[in-house]
């Protein structure tokens, strides 16, 4: 009885630890000052926090780049992560290593590098660099999610298809992409997130009117401490959770995975 | 001839990818490991040698290091009891997936969540207050302590799941039978489940080791601009200081420490079964 306990406090005191703060700052969002807990209960941080159009501004920037590199690197990942999977070829290794060695640098360093390169040695505009930089920041993640969902799919389906006479490009988009959907499908959100969450990439190539909402939020915070920042971050996870949920509904991920 | 039709079609797919990530990754590093090793007059290692010899390069590397060193036994510390719990316990899924949220939410908000903790009018300022510990505010924000705080809840779970699924590879059948030969679980946890998880725990110690020390937001906003890690001394001399020779050094020695942990990983995963 006493051991069983001690578990139950540990596990507690962890979690307080892991999610104590988030909770915390849920419930801040809804005082008048920053405090918990929270005096004089008001809403009017969320509206007033929509009106903000410097956050506004930047969520738009966050979701156009968001999705343009996720398509971008989606484009990139699902013909490598088919090659990978589907063929056994010299050099397979190598190739897997290079596909995942964005994911080894620091972001920071990557930021860093693609602003020396592109921009101040090779001239080129601000907005390219950022789109650039989150893609090769989420290309190993499609690679990996897609081959993932590939090593699910028979490929003898295609062989079928192909041996009656499809073109191997039609048989690919009629017998392949759809059966590996959800597969494409969760390295899209995941991508997608991973990119509206960067600072690190985005913070060091952030140039006049093209700033991402995480660095709008790092930059009032420096100015201003007030529950504002606690709305936007519930409205945020609101907004992931909504996307991941949406995709499962409509396409049953869980049932797939 | 259809093999040499195969290999043709292959490297179609590969080589889109592959290009974008040499031009994109590995030549913008050429570029700065390059630079960082010209001088006025060709190659030099003056830039090493200058940034090495500031006490801020040295304050900021010791403390990156040190920070990375606590957070890691901290983890291992919490983690083996907590994993060894979530283990054995019937809710084992729903709070292995709780214990993800971290890792999942947008840095700049858990972080700032951490400010309504740890500030100056913060929840636990007020409670010590109110408990007549202390009568003004602990300065608790922009410290090595915030990092450590920030740090581990970011990258706890990465040991914690490490752990897990270590245990899971040890037969639940050599622990009891040490408990009935008479031994206490705390004995059996000593003899048994420790030394068998021990991949598990060194695994995990390189995962939040690696993640601590290159790891830019929440040093940047629990350590302020004093407090600096490498990360946050990279960005000040790159962005502040324009002092574009000693970014590119910093940059440089926080790839190669990257790489010697990933090299480590790698060859430590290799040996193991």
């Amino acid at each position: 009885m006493k051991k069983l306990n001690w578990s139950l406090l540990i596990i507690i005191l962890v979690f307080l630890f892991l999610l104590g703060p988030l909770l915390i700052l849920f419930f801040s969002s809804f005082g008048e000052t920053l405090t918990f807990p929270p005096r004089n209960l008001t809403i009017a941080w969320y509206p007033k926090v929509i009106g903000m159009r410097f956050f506004r501004e930047a969520f738009k920037t966050s979701l156009i780049l968001g999705f343009g590199s996720t398509l971008a690197a989606l484009f990139l990942g699902i013909p490598a992560a088919y090659a990978l999977t589907r063929f056994s070829f010299i050099g397979k290794s190598v190739i897997e290593n290079v596909f995942t060695s964005p994911l080894i640098v620091p972001a920071l360093v990557i930021g860093f590098s693609l602003l020396r390169f592109f921009v101040q040695f090779g001239n080129f505009p601000i907005l390219l660099g950022l789109f650039l930089g989150h893609t090769v920041l989420l290309f190993p993640y499609t690679v990996r999610v897609t081959s993932a969902s590939l090593k699910n799919f028979d490929f003898q389906i295609e062989e079928a298809a192909i041996s009656l006479g499809a073109p191997p490009l039609k048989s690919f988009f009629y017998m392949v992409l759809p059966n590996i959907r959800v597969g494409v499908l969760s390295a899209f959100i995941l991508s997608f997130a991973t990119s509206f969450n960067n600072v690190p990439v985005s913070l060091m190539l952030t140039g006049p009117g093209m700033v991402m909402l995480p660095i709008q939020m790092l930059t009032y915070m420096e100015y201003y401490y007030d529950p504002s920042i606690a709305a936007l971050s519930v409205l945020i996870m609101i907004f992931i959770v909504l996307i991941t949920q949406i995709t499962e509904r409509l396409l049953g991920l869980s049932k797939y995975l | 001839m259809i093999g040499k039709l195969r290999v043709y079609r292959i490297w179609l797919l590969i080589l889109p990818g592959f290009i974008f990530v040499c031009v994109l990754l590995f030549l913008p590093m050429a570029h700065i490991i390059i630079g960082s090793l010209k001088g006025e007059e060709g190659w030099t290692f003056s830039n090493y040698l200058r940034a090495f010899s500031k006490s801020a390069f040295q304050i900021s590397y010791i403390r990156t290091l040190k920070l990375g060193t606590l957070i890691t036994v901290l983890a291992i510390v919490i983690g083996y009891p907590t994993a060894y719990i979530v283990y054995r316990s019937k809710w084992k899924g729903v709070m292995m997936s709780l214990a993800l949220i971290p890792l999942m939410t947008t840095a700049v908000v858990r972080t700032f969540a951490w400010f309504v903790v740890l500030g100056r009018n913060g929840l636990i300022n007020q409670v010590l207050k109110s408990l007549g510990i202390i009568e003004s505010s602990l300065k608790l924000l922009y410290t090595e302590g915030a990092i450590v705080v920030g740090l581990l809840q970011l990258f706890f779970p990465l040991m914690l799941f490490s752990l897990i699924s270590s245990m899971e590879n040890i037969s639940t059948d050599i622990e009891e039978a040490a408990r009935s030969l008479g031994a206490t679980p705390l004995q059996a946890f000593f003899a048994i489940t420790l030394p068998l998880s021990m991949d598990g725990m060194i695994i995990g110690s390189i995962l939040v080791f690696a993640g601590s020390i290159s790891a830019y937001t929440t040093p940047a906003i629990l350590g302020g601009t004093r407090v600096l890690m490498l990360s946050t001394l990279l960005y000040q001399r790159a962005m502040t200081l324009m002092d574009w020779n000693g970014a590119m050094v910093i940059a440089v020695v926080m790839f190669l420490s990257t790489l010697i942990i990933n090299w480590l990983l790698r060859r430590l995963r290799r040996e193991m079964p």
